[in-house]
């Protein structure tokens, strides 16, 4: 995914496994540039944020 | 002529989404295998082209950023630079974003690596009436230079002839400015060994504290090393509050001055809207009254008058309060004739009248109207502009820039920023950062229901706006003034601005709300069985009794102490329970908005405070506490004079 703050490509390794830095249970990723919480879709709304374009541009 | 057993390699390489896997699929056709790099799950692309009765091995590096990997994907893309060192390096960029990505480019040159540039997209560029002289930006670069389309196979020919006729190594880097190239030259004097990506690429990397490249000087210096160690250590030292910033603004200039006769924009000196509108929001003296636009348009009119007013109206005033109240009520205490299970269920502080009905009717029309707003913010890209605003509006009061990262993020979340706070370089920036995130910086979501919450009564937002302004900015500026130390300077690359795109908006949207509710219900839920057994047992009406001094002396009435009481779970909870006093019309507009401004300083939350404790310690955290909590209520205090002596809000 996309990061909100700095607009790099955030790895899809650091992954849903999501944040573990801040203590609670956010469901965010932090972006490995910047540190920016970017909300983790669960799988359902996750399939609706990544559309069929899978390996066209990367 | 036979293939010799190792081939000559040509390695792509450049940032994600620029296209790379297309050039490589053209180049390569169907010969390709995909595998994990050694030790790591980042998958590399390995094929094989016969260009000019040669062939060649082709390597497809993961997206990189920079030479300074941060990512696992950045340091294979990295290792491969350095160890399989290739006959022919191909950076791909995309044509409309080239100014961002020659930077690069211009990185890769200084380490001395066989380059040719392939400048894709050009067709989509140019349909944004850029211009470019290829030939030109050859010249200025002195490395050869390729325009390609690379999804119609556009410029394949021209890049095959280049790479089967590539000659040797790029021209010597240019130089920075004379201080910097002094300590560069100074330092990769001293490197002795012969090095994958230079002696100069290498002693930068060395200097922005790198530390894979350290670690590899180190074992190729052996014996040297102790002699190197010094010099490195005295440059780091000598400039460790600016040397990224001023390596990032030399290959700016670079950028630039590459670029000045090979591009041009179609309409002259008429930037594309984006790029004004950028500069307009980064700039102070555009950059404020838009930010105020913004707040107005988006969370006064928006979250404020149709979230918290028209939506909740409608969800808590009727749908709630005429149809499922009613409803629910009766049957839960259909369920039970004892009182106190009575009580625990849809009682003054049960779970269906304080767990349930502020999370749905009042939390969620608010929240959801906000995270609306903000994922659309977020989407345009512009947060990063907004930072940048503050820290210039920072500077010119002399506070630290950098401290603008954690709290911009605070909006996310105000736990993660403290932690985030850690990056900050002197302890002066820490325990600042620290205080002002306790203080002034609510998460998101909370400061979304404290502004919903005020919107309701013209004219209170305004002054807890400027109160919270204020509070802040005496806070940083004491601060700075009392804690001794060194002042770094923030930086960043700011990313395009872009429109927003309507799924992303509502997955983030959706995802937000998602998540905060699954935080907050457990946790209303919670509170509202340790309020009803305060309530049971008596020891609440203590607490209150307690607090009512307190309370009093802000001008508030008694009822208020549970709105209170609810903050220290939740600042978000707290705002709700001002909500209910406010539509029962116990407060004045002047009550309302002392007590917003009070709430809003107080610490945000448990975890917050626990946070805090982990990352500062016993001591400071307590220390930060009482003063939030001392500064919380004598601003409280001080503004229900004001407000009553001048008749603002009245
Ligand atoms: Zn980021
Ligand atoms: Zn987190």
């Amino acid at each position: 995914m996309i990061c909100g703050f700095c607009s790099k490509e955030i790895p899809d390794e650091v992954g849903l496994n999501s944040c573990g830095g801040c203590g609670s249970r956010c469901r965010k990723i932090h972006c490995p540039y910047c540190g920016y919480a970017n909300p983790a879709p669960g799988k359902l709304l996750g399939r609706l944020l990544q559309p069929k374009k899978k390996k066209e541009e990367s | 002529m036979h293939d010799e057993v190792t081939q000559p390699k040509i390695v792509l390489i450049g940032n994600p989404n620029v296209g790379k896997s297309v050039l490589f699929n053209v180049l390569t056709g169907s010969y390709t295998t995909v595998s994990n790099y050694p030790g790591t799950s980042v998958e590399v692309s390995r094929g094989r082209c016969r260009i000019a009765d040669r062939t060649y091995e082709v390597l497809d590096t993961p997206g990189m950023y920079s030479l300074m990997p941060i990512t696992e994907e950045e340091r294979v893309a990295r290792k491969i630079l350095l160890d399989d060192r290739p006959h022919i390096l191909l950076h791909v960029v995309d044509a409309r974003n080239i100014e961002r990505m020659l930077p690069m480019t211009l990185q890769l040159i200084e380490a001395g690596q066989p380059l040719i540039l392939v400048v894709n997209i050009l067709d989509e560029a140019e349909r944004l009436g850029m211009k470019f002289d290829l030939p030109q930006l050859q010249k200025n670069l002195g490395i050869p230079v390729v325009g390609t389309v690379m999804k119609r196979r556009q410029g394949l020919d021209d890049l095959q002839r280049i790479i089967s006729s590539y000659q040797g190594p790029p021209p010597p880097a240019e130089p920075y400015a004379a201080d910097l190239e002094a300590d560069i030259v100074r330092l990769a004097g001293f490197l002795t060994a012969e090095y994958p990506l230079g002696a100069r690429a290498t002693a930068i990397l060395l200097m922005q504290r790198d530390q894979e490249v350290e670690e590899l000087v180190q074992r190729e210096e052996g014996d040297g090393f102790p002699l190197i160690a010094p010099v490195l250590h005295s440059i780091k030292f000598s400039r460790r509050a600016d040397l990224n910033l001023q390596i990032s603004l030399e290959r700016k200039r670079h950028t630039r001055k590459m670029l000045d006769g090979a591009l041009s924009q179609e309409v002259a000196d008429q930037l594309p809207f984006s790029e004004r509108l950028s500069r307009l929001a980064m700039n102070p003296i555009t950059g404020v009254p838009l930010l105020l636009l913004v707040l107005y348009f988006g969370l006064y009119q928006f979250v404020g008058n149709f979230g918290a007013g028209i939506l909740v109206d409608f969800l808590e005033g009727t749908l709630f309060e005429e149809y499922i109240n009613p409803a629910a009520i009766s049957f839960l205490n259909g369920l039970t004739d004892t009182y106190w299970l009575r009580e625990l269920l849809a009682g003054e502080y049960g779970l269906w009248t304080l767990g349930v009905r502020y999370a749905i009717a009042l939390i969620l029309p608010i929240v959801g109207t906000f995270f609306l707003v903000f994922s659309i913010l977020e989407d345009t890209g512009y947060f990063p502009r907004l930072a940048m605003l503050v820290d210039r509006v920072f500077k010119q009061i002399g506070l630290s820039g950098r401290a603008v990262i954690p709290m911009v993020l605070g909006f996310g979340c105000d736990t993660m920023a403290t932690m985030v706070t850690r990056t900050l370089e002197t302890k002066r920036e820490r325990v600042i950062a620290t205080i002002l995130l306790a203080l002034a910086i609510p998460c998101s979501a909370q400061l979304g229901v404290i502004l919903g919450l005020l919107s309701v009564v013209p004219g209170s937002l305004m002054v807890w706006l400027l109160v919270m302004i204020g509070v802040f900015l005496l806070i940083g500026f004491l601060s700075a003034k009392v804690l001794p130390g060194d002042n770094p300077v923030f930086y960043m690359e700011i990313p395009p601005m872009r429109l927003p795109q309507l799924r992303n908006v509502l997955v983030k949207t959706l995802t937000r709300m998602q998540s905060y509710f699954l935080e907050i219900l457990p946790l209303f839920l919670v509170a509202s069985v340790i309020l009803w057994a305060g309530k049971m047992s008596g020891l609440l009406d203590v607490v209150v009794e307690g607090m009512t001094p307190v309370v009093t002396a802000l001008g508030l009435p008694p009822q208020a102490s549970a709105a209170f009481i609810f903050g220290f779970f939740r600042r978000d909870f707290g705002a709700a329970g001002l909500y209910d006093l406010q539509t029962a019309g116990l407060l004045s507009p002047t009550q309302l908005t002392v007590a917003a401004v009070t709430l809003t300083l107080f610490v945000p939350c448990i975890a917050q405070l626990l946070m805090m404790k982990k990352e500062r310690g016993l001591k400071t955290a307590l220390a930060i506490f009482f003063f939030v909590s001392l500064l919380a209520f004598s601003t409280g205090w001080a503004l229900n004079k004001f407000l009553l002596t001048t008749g603002i809000l009245s």
